[in-house]
């Protein structure tokens, strides 16, 4: 009897440890020769939390769609100026199936109802993309953005990401984790001790369950075997990662004092964003989430110089609010960050950047108390040349669903609708296909 | 009737007087299926006939090509479908069946290597085994039942339970306020609808900000392990195993749950004086951890986990404290001393690399990883098999079995004091057993409620989105996801209290006149849609009240008895939370089919589901089956807003579709005297509600016939020996954790008559079926030949 997943899905489920699954040993910075030519090879998404409302984004005048390059960019989203003619900024999508108010949770890159508590009602759009993308050893890798105490409190947090109905994956937020998870192997001194001990320990676990697998039924063994495989593979990908460690050598982050003893959480924040870097440019992940706020209604920001924190920042209205100009900001400063470290790493004809798409918005549509009537987005990047860039569209009515279609489309993994039922599309105006304005 | 290949006619006649063993022995193509084809197929799915563009003459192996088209075959005769019933010629039940494991065991070798085929054994297609079958007379030579040799994962509820056992202290069971939250029920829901454990929610005595800041700000985990789909049976072990992500999550938990239980709650000392700091002045601490307060008193259980970080230097005798502790905390029993050795060696070398601090908490996490904490074994290793190739469940195996019926807490002193006494090794000692945990209240049993929940699928209402705009036109408001989490514990408050009486336990579920309410928020959803009326109008100056249920045209009840219920929640509640039992008429509503949580468990976005509440009155009270949906039909109702469901159901009328939808859509459509939120209504769009309905095939001829609507049915239905029959099938399942087979039949007779004449009581059904073979006994052929 095999009632059970098959071993291809539990290694694409392979959510936790790492934040995802562990694939087939591929070397690292090596596409699987599959990958078609000028098409994205790394997705990013960057989701802020309590809301994006669009007029802390749209510059002053634009109503309709129109080039960028004769509009100036306000000030929350002024760091994004110099590289205006690789954007997109969309506004007028919807999500009000998504119950965004207080946070869509996985319904925000689900395309469907979400909500405190509620399970995913299917896989969300980024790890849609992951599969489409050229295998890497992390298919995607989710980092969560938070106050300190609940960063210590609770590293490790689905809210966001799912590979599929009732399967979370899990954001880390605390970055010496998470590093020693990644680049332990290069590590030395004390997180190279807790490396080893955690290895010896784990590695003493799949030897327990192997020798517990004796005697069992034929049937059962191999039911049993999903269990023995998932240590083998927790153990391989640790392994896989050991054995590239001259390569992860070249790309992780300084582990100092950001890590260790961080003063604001923003010192953490800048640690988890260093890493998530670091596993695109090295090669080990071809999807990243950023969670800032990690997908709920709380989050501090005091090392900004913003003390109040929390849920209250939902409840201001955000043009012109001093407050959250330096949280959209801040945002802005980590954007242009991926951009420019991508930029540095040569890929093919061009730079890793060519083959990256970042898409920004929140989890909350445009605010905290919101109905999700508008859901804005940025996009940076245009591998292989499908979408329009340096561009503002206006768009009327549609779902963030049909975005999402359109960015698998963009991949190459043509849908006609992402999480959309065909019964209930008329009522919340999708339609078959990509987005036809989006497109060059 | 065409006649062709004579020589078979003498197979066919000689091969239906075979005994049932001796053909299921060693059926083949020629001796089982190729007669039953030329009786009652090739008439229509002959080379020449082909209808439904089908011909059986090419038929005569199973391939991946025609893997689908035998598959269909399969559950069509296994359900009767064909040959059509208007067919004057019918096969009979045996020769029915022996088509059908004819076909199952070609496609189950046919898939051997390429991915398995289990279809049959999911407890979605147990109703292809003929009732007539189980309940008429007995075929001879049955062999005697049994289950598989087996490990069965252990339920995401029970390992929830395992860890907030090591965190928390529940309050334990008191007589005199039965119904709230009590050591040893399952983790309920949160008002979010959420299942979570959270750590010391024993000493949280407040906070700073309102419960969406609480939820937020205590830190809890919620079930890692799974459960597939959410309609039906789902508890079946060989469902089920733990997936890399799944261990992955469970290992860094156990560092958390170690750390939590050696060093306790991270407090600063204002948390628990309860006066913030000046650095906390003008600064919003809502929903972060700094937010809480404490008792000062120590609530966690101390263990001697807490033991071992007391001392700079602890004893090896304390260190395999802490191991043996958290072993039998986890998998419910003592280790081996070869067990704990194991486990000690790992403690004292993560000890000696990392000191004891960090030590501890990773060397104490390959517990949390052992076979026996994730699947309970049902192995029966030790003990000579009988002819059958049978053992009985022996040891801690057997006392696990029984403990595991009923609770997701570790066996309790008596059932270890009968094991370790010897006390626990005849069908009498079992029985003894059975009977003193179901007559003790006190022991909580979590699983009974399991299994109403799904039996019933009562409990889905909170998780089914609902359209705003059809929301509102049915009565309903922004709270109703909450309102239905809440409905869900009255639900499980109800049943508790007919399993207490025990006395005719499913007539009383499906007729009963009581109903537990929450005044504040419930009494919409047991009114009229009809007789609501808008709030008054607020005169300007007047203190804003609000309106009264008279003034809301809602449903007026008699006071009813105040009732405490798990409400959903993160804290504990002490039951303030007034709940009340009402009798409501039985011309508006009865029992568990007409309560709102099941009617929107059975609802869409939109509307009523008809379809999904016939095929459960069709499958979980009839018995019958409906066979998988073709992969080319494009299921769909017109999206009409000015139709009736009923009027929109039309295009399932079509010839292709009706044939199984005439087993659904007329036992779900008298429902549609409630609308998709559970409201009573007369009317639809503008006319007079039509929930008529009709139950046909039932198998019982004093079923079939009109209704006049859902209640007319349930009545019928409620006295059925059938229906009976029917849940004692299910019962069967959920506790044997299979489908039933034609071995299982007597069990299933007697466990039928135990209920029957014991005036319809579920502890004397269980207790009958908690003694049969297939419980007791587990086959073990495959598993010594794999030694």
């Amino acid at each position: 009897m095999n009632m059970i997943t098959t071993r291809r899905k539990m290694l694409r489920t392979m959510a936790a440890g790492i934040g995802t699954a562990a694939a087939a040993p591929i070397v690292p910075g090596f596409a699987k020769s599959t990958a078609q030519a000028g098409k994205p090879k790394r997705i990013i998404f960057f989701l802020q939390n309590q809301g994006f409302d669009p007029y802390t984004a749209i510059p002053k005048g634009l109503k309709e769609d129109a080039a960028l390059d004769s509009f100036k960019f306000e000030e929350p989203i002024k760091d994004l100026e110099p590289i205006k003619d690789r954007l997109h900024i969309i506004n007028g999508l919807h999500g009000q199936h998504t119950s965004p108010s207080h946070s869509a949770f996985f319904g925000a890159l689900g395309g469907y109802r979400g909500g405190i508590g509620s399970p995913p009602r299917g896989a969300t759009i980024d790890h849609v993309l992951s599969r489409n993308l050229p295998e890497t050893i992390l298919p995607h890798l989710c980092i969560g953005m938070d106050s300190l105490p609940n960063m210590r409190s609770r590293p490790t947090l689905a809210t966001l990401s799912a590979t599929g109905a009732g399967k979370p994956i899990f954001m880390h937020s605390n970055p010496q984790d998470l590093y020693q998870a990644l680049f332990g192997s290069i590590s030395t001194g004390e997180v190279r001790e807790r490396y080893e001990a955690r290895s010896n320990v784990l590695n003493s676990v799949e030897k327990i369950a192997l020798q517990n697998s004796r005697g069992l039924p034929i049937n059962e063994k191999e039911r049993y075997s999903s269990y023995t495989d998932g240590f083998r593979d927790m153990n391989g990908l640790r392994s896989q990662l050991a054995g590239i460690s001259d390569h992860l050598k070249k790309f992780a982050p300084v582990y100092g004092e950001k890590f260790t003893n961080p003063e604001f959480e923003t010192d953490w924040h800048d640690s988890l964003l260093d890493l998530g870097i670091s596993a695109l440019k090295s090669g080990i992940t071809n999807t990243l989430t950023i969670g800032s706020g990690r997908g709920e209604i709380f989050g501090a920001w005091k090392g900004l110089g913003v003390d109040k924190q929390g849920h209250n920042l939902g409840h201001m209205p955000q043009p012109n609010n001093e407050i959250w100009v330096k949280i959209r900001q801040y945002n802005c400063r980590m954007l242009v960050k991926m951009v420019k470290e991508l930029e540095s790493m040569p890929e093919g004809d061009g730079t890793m950047m060519d083959n990256t798409l970042i898409v920004y918005t929140s989890n909350n549509a445009d605010k905290q108390h919101t109905s999700g009537a508008n859901w804005p987005f940025i996009l940076i990047g245009n591998p292989g040349g499908p979408l329009k860039t340096g561009r503002f569209t206006q768009m009327a009515k549609r779902p963030i669903n049909d975005l999402y279609a359109t960015l698998l489309h963009a991949v190459g993994a043509p849908v006609d609708r992402f999480n959309m039922e065909k019964s209930l599309a008329p009522t919340y105006h999708s339609k078959a296909g990509p987005i036809e304005n989006l497109l060059a | 009737m065409k006649i062709r290949f004579c020589p078979f006619i003498l197979t066919v006649l000689g091969s239906f007087l075979l005994p049932v063993t001796l053909l299921a022995a060693k059926p083949s193509f020629s001796s089982v299926v190729q007669p039953f084809f030329e009786n009652y197929c090739l008439d229509c799915h002959d080379g020449e006939t082909k209808k439904g563009n089908l011909s059986f003459e090419e038929l005569t192996v199973v391939s991946t090509e025609n893997f689908t088209t035998w598959k269909s075959i399969w559950e069509q005769v296994a359900l009767k479908e064909m040959p059509p019933r208007k067919k004057k010629n019918q096969p009979g039940a045996i020769d029915r069946r022996h088509v059908s494991q004819w076909i199952l065991g070609e496609m189950e070798q046919l898939m051997k290597d390429k991915g398995g085929f289990d279809a049959h054994r999911r407890p979605a297609k147990a109703n292809h085994l003929d009732h007539d079958l189980l309940f008429g007379k007995l075929p001879k030579d049955l062999e005697p039942a049994s289950t598989p040799a087996r490990i069965w994962r252990i339920h995401p509820q029970e390992h929830l339970v395992r860890f907030n056992e090591l965190i928390n202290k529940e309050p334990a069971y008191n007589p005199k306020t039965p119904g709230l939250r009590t050591r040893g029920d399952h983790i309920p829901w949160n008002n979010q609808g959420e299942v979570k454990v959270y750590y010391g929610l024993d000493r949280i005595k407040g906070q700073v900000g309102g419960s969406a800041a609480y939820a937020a700000a205590i830190t809890g985990f919620s079930a890692i392990l799974d459960t597939t789909g959410d309609h039906g049976l789902r508890s079946y072990p060989a469902l089920y195993s733990v997936n890399g992500a799944q261990a992955s999550q469970i290992a860094s938990r156990a560092e958390d749950i170690v750390r939590f239980m050696a060093y306790g709650p991270k407090i600063e000392p204002y948390q628990l004086t309860g006066k913030l700091p000046a650095k906390y002045k003008d600064v919003d601490i809502r929903g972060t951890i700094e937010s809480l307060f404490y008792h000062e008193e120590v609530m966690r259980p101390l263990t001697p986990v807490y033991e071992l970080v007391q001392e700079e230097n602890p004893s090896e005798e304390k260190l395999r404290s802490a191991v043996n502790y958290l072993f039998e905390s986890l998998t419910f029993r003592e280790p081996s001393r070869e067990e704990s050795d194991t486990y000690l060696n790992i403690l004292k070398k993560s000890v000696a690399n990392l000191g004891l601090k960090d030590g501890v908490i990773l060397g104490l996490t390959p517990i949390f990883l052992d076979r026996d904490a994730l699947f309970r074994p049902e192995l029966a290793e030790y003990g000579k098999p009988d002819k059958y190739g049978r053992v009985m469940l022996h040891g801690h195996e057997l006392a696990l079995a029984i403990n595991s019926a009923f609770s997701y807490l570790k066996p309790d002193a008596e059932l270890k004091g009968s094991l370790k006494e010897g006390r626990l090794k005849t069908r009498d000692d079992i029985k003894r057993e059975v009977t003193r945990i179901l007559s003790d209240e006190s022991i909580r049993k979590p699983r009974l409620l399991q299994f109403f929940h799904e039996y019933f699928d009562y409990n889905l209402a909170g998780g089914v989105c609902k359209d705003a705009k059809a929301l509102s036109k049915a009565g309903g408001g922004g709270k109703h996801p909450n309102v239905m989490f809440g409905m869900t514990a009255s639900v499980d408050r109800l049943i508790e209290l007919i399993l207490q009486e025990d006395k005719q336990v499913l007539k009383e579920l499906l007729t009963t006149d009581r109903f537990i309410l929450d005044p504040g928020s419930d009494l919409l959803y047991f009114s009229t849609r009809e007789k609501l009326r808008k709030p008054p109008p607020q005169k300007k100056g007047e203190k804003k009240k609000a309106p009264s249920p008279e003034e809301l045209g809602q449903i007026v009840l008699p006071k009813g008895q105040p009732i405490k219920v798990r409400i959903p929640a993160v804290k504990f509640t002490n039951g303030k939370v007034a709940r009340t039992l009402v009798s409501i008429p039985r011309e508006e509503r009865m029992g568990v089919l007409t309560h709102p949580s099941w009617l929107v468990s059975h609802s869409d976005a939109m509307d009523n589901h008809a379809i999904l509440r016939g095929k459960w009155i069709r499958e979980r009270l009839l018995g019958g089956g409906i066979p998988d949906i073709p992969i080319t039909v494009d299921a769909q109702l017109p999206d009409e807003p000015t139709n009736t469901l009923r009027e929109r159901m039309r295009v399932t009328r079509v010839q292709e579709c009706w044939r199984c939808h005439r087993k659904m859509d007329p036992l779900g459509l008298p429902f549609e005297m409630y609308n998709h939120l559970g409201l009573r209504r007369t009317t639809e769009q503008g006319k007079p509600v039509d929930a008529s309905g009709e139950i046909i095939d039932s198998g019982d001829p004093s079923l079939n016939g009109p209704v006049k609507n859902a209640l007319e049915m349930i009545d019928k239905l409620a006295a059925s020996e059938r229906v009976e029959q029917v849940f004692v099938r299910h019962v069967f399942r959920f506790w044997m954790g299979r489908n039933e087979t034609l071995e299982d039949a007597p069990a299933l007779q007697a466990a039928h008559r135990a209920y029957k004449n014991n005036g319809g009581s579920m502890k004397a059904l269980l207790t009958s079926l908690l003694t049969s073979d297939a419980f007791l006994y587990r086959k073990v052929a495959h598993n010594r030949a794999g030694k």
